[in-house]
């Protein structure tokens, strides 16, 4: 499997995870290209909906990036959206879906360095799941 | 003028046939008013009856039961080629149902008697003695013909199977009409609504009940938020908490993780914060079968591809 | 007639070599044309120039485009510029969408998987537009008026100002006087001036005060509105006493036969059941305390009526309901100290001689029960040696309060100072855990009551205090040194952790604010927006808010004053209008959205409803509510997963 690129859709809070991502940027960190970034106010409006929804479509893998606890620019919509894919994550497991596909992860502002090596070290997890569809490793 | 009328069994129970008797003495006026053309089990009708009859010239057919069988998907297009208006009727029908949460299995007699099995053949001279044709899924009605309208349940409760009649019998359905309410069950239920926030999510049989009080705030979790209006609330009346037969709203697309956000959203909602995430998760554990409760009735209809997914991508491995 | 088929315009900017260097972007516009929806694609060198956003205007009204999408920088450089500039072009600015194909993709990728990650990227935005619908924003009007909840230094100063820039308030003061902790004070840290004397000119400017409006002995009933628009009731409880009439003579407190313990002097005197709590009160009136008369109803004393030569005291009265709208309020209630009775360890509450600072700054008043000579409350005498316990009840997360109450180092050394002053020949030890003077001239007003020759800094933690005799024995540990002290004092004085007033929690239920764990009136955001509540409109003034001292407290009055000004002298609130929408066919008034959000902006009736003024666009409600019936204005589920789906499919790059 070894031409196998996971194909990756990133949901961004705009606050943290979105800027953090800039400043990745701005910084000129290079890291795989496979996500595509879709930028949301807050992860708190991320639904669960529509992260199955990237699986289903093809995605191998589906990142939320939120603010650090405290953080959130609403002041508690992580928290709710850490409870979701919590539990989405056991719904994944019973469903024979590995939970690791789906990751949670906070960035601030700031940490430009923290979203690249973030986003290298899921590649490399779903490098490692294999892709999850039947036709994942040809492109 | 009559209005023909055909009724058919799939995969199911059987609860949906017997179901018509709910109308009580009103069955009368409406067998009063309908042909049965084709109804097994009601009238000695026979798959010969109905391949004789010409295409579009039944009025109305109901479905009911999930697609499981060979047979049952010939039966199904059958009757879409001889039927004007063809419904789903009942869960199964229409949702998969409590059958279609087989399909978690990945090829159900591979994985009750394993991948060796092999269906005897027939007793020679008894062809149709032969065990029936076992689908890889089980599938809601839509997945197989194209569904003009849906009388939803497990099984359709009286007053909807009513209404079904009545506006079928003034020629007044509309393609794609679902015989239930717009809105959530919330919205005919007696419970009272106050805390909005759970800090225990707990069974039924796990918690001594309050009545009056929303399953939600007790930390039962209800289908009701996310299941179409139209049985009264029977359920919650009757002290359990909504199970999602009727299905989900129309806009609230997979019911299962609507439900799933909804529920993980009101723990300790307004008292959140960094230290109490263990706290979160331990309420959360305490949801012990998510796809039997999320799904009890709709995981043929919205979960059954992604749980295929990976089963389907082991079978290619294999 | 608005067009029904989408018209959407997609501009690849080269940001110079910064995207072109990279991403082939001619290739981009290319492919991006074909997608459906698209009917103009082009690139230019830099979109945001003015001839760039002259080309976007352009092909505005030439192609009659219902949608731009600018695939170029981070929309947080130039979506402002884009929006505006659209606007002129006659195009709903809510119908321009940035595609960061800069920050995300050529600055962050090489090669051609840079190419075709911006034309996903692109294709992404372009789905989205066309979900989008022109907006505009929400507009309500405000009340020109503020109110005020608490009357000390802290309320008296945000209600100056607010009435100094042209606007009226409502001061609301729940004891019979305002003045708050800062009229029971001696004198004050670093500086030593007279608390009394700096604070009542304070007091009587805002009792003087054309727009002030001074509702004593009152208190805030309810709350509902929002930002601008707020309506209260207000109780203003009976005094008995007609201010306007009653001259200050005094005559009725010395033939009242009733004594309770005086709350001003913190029970250390005694006073009348009609009293005036200190003699610069404001309102400058006796307040006839109906708990602790003799009898109103029936009236069985009226010894005080007796004598009242100006007949201002009337039994007749009574509570009066004000209904009042606002549009903003400034909550300011304060502090207190914590209770005696969680100090068992320290003798307090059973011991006389121990007492809390507080107290203490009574005992230091020229105003107070002994005329400012220290003499302790057991038999009066002159305490010679006296024992300061810094931290008290605070920095315990066992067994009290885990934070630091911030005030008390300074206190402390001010009440070692003055207390040397009063008795030359008395010993004062200080023990605390370490000492924090972060202010300015702190540090050299803490040096100087550590230089004094008679004050014993004793670096440690007392385990018990006790009475024996005369005397009350504190056990310690000296963590410098090591060993154990005792000290045989006359006077303890604990320096009580600062705790909020009680009933914060009942008050802030009522306006929708957020209470942080230890009961404080929780601001917005602790670095950013420290002077504000969650709920818009609504602001945050001195020691509610966490332990301050005053200068702290005044100027965080000021803010919080400026920050309602800024509500009550806009012409009109505008507010985004990129908010939560509830579809009421479809609502079941679950109520499951209500606890999800953090500005109180839904209520549900028979169905939800969101305000769209407090709304601030989080979204967290619409992902929780389960039938799909609150939806979010240009970010609706069907966007997205056209999005989610158009990121996925099979890029279509070809030339
Ligand atoms: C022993 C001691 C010594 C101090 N010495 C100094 C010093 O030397 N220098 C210095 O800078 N600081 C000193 N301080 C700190 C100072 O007291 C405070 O900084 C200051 O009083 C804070 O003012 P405030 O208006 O925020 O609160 P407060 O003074 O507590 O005033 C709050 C007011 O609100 C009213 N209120 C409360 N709840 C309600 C309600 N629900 N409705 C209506 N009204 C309500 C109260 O009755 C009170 O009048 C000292 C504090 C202590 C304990
Ligand atoms: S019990 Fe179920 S149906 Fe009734 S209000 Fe609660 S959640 Fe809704
Ligand atoms: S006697 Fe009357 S006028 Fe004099 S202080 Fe008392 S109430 Fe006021
Ligand atoms: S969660 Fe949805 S259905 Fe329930 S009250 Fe709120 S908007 Fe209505
Ligand atoms: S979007 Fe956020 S701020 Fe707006 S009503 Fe919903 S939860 Fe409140
Ligand atoms: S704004 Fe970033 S998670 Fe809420």
């Amino acid at each position: 499997m070894s031409g196998f690129e996971p194909r990756i859709v990133a949901f961004l809070c705009r606050w943290c995870a979105a800027a953090g991502a800039d400043l990745a940027g701005t910084s000129r960190l290079q890291y795989p290209p496979n996500a595509i970034p879709i930028r949301v106010n807050c992860s708190g409006r991320v639904e669960p909906q529509w992260v199955v929804e990237a699986l289903k479509a093809g995605a191998d893998g589906v990142l939320i990036g939120g603010c650090h606890p405290g953080d959130c620019h609403y002041v508690v919509g992580n928290y709710k959206t850490r409870r979701r894919i919590y539990l989405l994550h056991k719904l994944l497991a019973d469903m024979g879906i590995e939970p690791e596909r789906v990751r949670l992860a906070w960035v601030s502002a700031t940490e430009g360095a923290r979203f690249a090596q973030g986003m290298r070290e899921f590649l490399a997890e779903l490098k490692r799941l294999g892709p999850l569809h039947e036709n994942g490793g040809e492109k | 003028m009559k209005v023909n009328l055909a009724v058919y069994w799939t995969g199911g129970c059987g609860g949906c046939d017997v179901s018509f008797l709910e109308l009580g003495p009103n069955l009368l006026g409406v067998l009063s008013r309908v042909e049965i053309v084709f109804w097994p089990a009601l009238v000695d009708t026979k798959r010969e009856d109905l391949e004789r009859l010409p295409p579009r010239s039944i009025d109305f057919a109901l479905v009911n039961g999930v697609i499981r069988t060979a047979e049952n998907r010939e039966m199904a297009e059958l009757l879409r080629e001889k039927t004007k208006f063809l419904g789903a009727y009942g869960a199964c029908a229409h949702l998969g149902g409590i059958p279609g949460l087989a399909n978690q299995a990945h090829g159900i007699l591979e994985s009750v008697f394993g991948p060796n099995f092999r269906p005897a053949p027939p007793i020679e001279g008894y062809p149709e003695d032969a065990p029936a044709q076992v689908l890889f899924e089980a599938l809601p009605l839509e997945d197989v013909v194209s569904v003009d309208f849906v009388v939803p349940g497990c099984p359709p409760p009286a007053g909807l199977v009513a209404r079904f009649f009545q506006a079928a019998l003034e020629g007044q359905i509309s393609l794609g009409q679902v015989f239930a309410e717009e809105k959530a069950l919330c919205e005919e239920c007696p419970r009272k609504r106050e805390e909005r926030r759970i800090t225990r999510v707990a069974r039924p049989h796990e918690v001594l009940l309050d009545g009056e009080k929303c399953f939600l705030d007790q930390g039962v979790v209800c289908m009701g938020p996310v299941t179409r209006a139209g049985c009264g609330a029977a359920c919650p009346k009757a002290g359990m908490p909504c199970t999602g037969c009727l299905g989900p709203t129309p806009k609230a697309g997979d019911p299962g993780l609507a439900m799933l956000s909804a529920l993980a959203s009101l723990v300790r909602a307004g008292e959140e914060g960094e230290a109490a995430f263990p706290e979160e998760d331990k309420i959360l554990d305490g949801f012990v079968d998510p796809i039997g409760t999320l799904y009890k009735y709709a995981f043929a209809k919205y979960a059954r591809s992604l749980a295929q997914l990976t089963k389907r991508r082991e079978g290619m491995r294999a | 007639m608005p067009e029904t088929r989408p018209r959407i315009g997609v501009f690849v900017c080269h940001c110079g070599k910064n995207i072109a260097g990279t991403v082939d972007v001619a290739r981009v516009a290319e492919s991006v044309s074909r997608f459906p929806g698209v009917v103009y694609a082009t690139h230019y060198e830099y979109m945001c120039s003015d001839p760039g956003q002259a080309l976007v205007q352009r092909a505005i009204k030439e192609h009659r485009l219902t949608g731009v999408v600018v695939a170029a920088c981070s929309p947080t450089m130039h979506e402002e510029t884009f929006r505006r500039a659209a606007e002129e072009a006659g195009l709903n600015p809510y119908l321009v969408e940035i595609a960061n194909i800069r920050e995300q993709v050529s600055w962050v990728h090489t090669g051609f998987p840079a190419t075709e990650k911006a034309i996903r990227v692109a294709r992404t935005v372009v789905e989205k537009v066309q979900g989008n619908r022109p907006l505009r924003p929400a507009e309500v009007g405000v009340v020109r008026r503020a109110l005020v909840v608490g009357g000390g230094i802290s309320g008296i100063q945000a209600a100056l100002d607010i009435a100094n820039a042209g606007f009226e308030v409502i001061l609301v003061e729940k004891s019979p006087s305002i003045g708050g902790h800062m009229a029971q004070l001696s004198e004050t840290f670093p500086t030593l001036d007279c608390s009394q004397c700096i604070l009542t000119p304070k007091m009587v400017e805002a009792a003087r005060h054309p727009r002030i409006r001074l509702l004593a002995y009152s208190e805030v009933e309810e709350v509902s509105g929002f930002v601008g628009n707020y309506r209260v009731r207000i109780r203003k409880k009976p005094t008995y006493v007609d201010p306007a009439k009653c001259n200050l003579c005094g005559e009725c407190e010395k033939v009242c036969p009733v004594r309770v313990p005086n709350e001003f002097d913190r029970g250390l005197s005694t006073r009348a059941a009609i009293h005036i709590p200190f003699p610069q009160a404001i309102p400058s009136t006796y307040t006839l305390d109906a708990q602790n008369c003799l009898g109103i109803v029936p009236l069985r004393c009226g010894k005080c009526v007796e004598v009242c030569a100006p007949k201002a005291i009337d039994f007749d009265m009574r509570e009066e309901i004000l209904e009042e709208e606002v549009g903003a309020i400034v909550l300011a209630t304060g502090y207190e100290l914590y209770p005696k009775e969680a100090m068992a360890e320290y003798g307090y509450g059973t011991v006389p001689d121990v007492i809390d600072g507080l107290e203490f700054e009574r005992l230091l008043s020229a105003s107070g029960p002994t005329r400012g000579e220290i003499r302790r409350p057991s038999d009066g005498k002159v305490p010679k040696e006296v024992v300061f316990i810094q931290c008290s009840g605070s920095r315990d997360p066992e067994h009290h309060k885990p934070y630091c109450s911030k005030i008390c180092c300074m206190y402390t050394a001010k009440h070692a100072l003055l207390y040397r002053h009063a008795v030359p020949d008395g010993q004062a030890y200080v023990f605390y855990i370490d000492i924090r003077a972060g202010g300015k001239d702190y540090e050299e007003f803490v040096n100087r009551a550590m230089q004094e020759e008679r004050i014993l800094y004793i670096r440690g933690k007392v385990a018990k205090v006790f009475r024996e005799g005369e005397k009350v024995v504190v056990w310690g540990a000296d963590t410098l040194t090591g060993k154990r002290v005792e000290v045989r004092a006359d006077l303890v004085v604990l320096a009580q952790a600062v705790i909020p007033s009680p009933g914060t929690e009942e008050l802030a239920r009522k306006l929708r604010v957020a209470c942080g764990g230890e009961g404080f009136l929780r601001e917005a955001h602790p670095k950013l927006r420290p002077l504000e509540a969650l709920t818009a409109g609504i602001f945050l003034a001195g020691a509610a808010q966490g332990p301050k001292d005053i200068p702290e407290s005044v100027a965080q009055a000021s803010g919080a004053a400026a920050k309602a000004v800024a509500i009550l002298s806009a012409p009109k609130l505008e507010h985004a209008p990129e908010v939560a929408e509830v579809q009421e066919e479809l609502c079941s008034g679950c109520g499951i959205c209500v606890p999800q959000c953090p500005y109180g902006a839904i209520t549900v009736d028979e169905v939800a409803h969101v305000n769209e003024i407090l709304c601030e666009g989080c979204g967290t409600c619409v992902a929780a509510c389960p039938s799909g019936a609150m939806t979010f204005r240009n970010v609706e589920d069907e966007q997205i997963l056209r999005m989610v789906r158009a990121a996925l499919e099979a890029a279509d790059v070809g030339v």
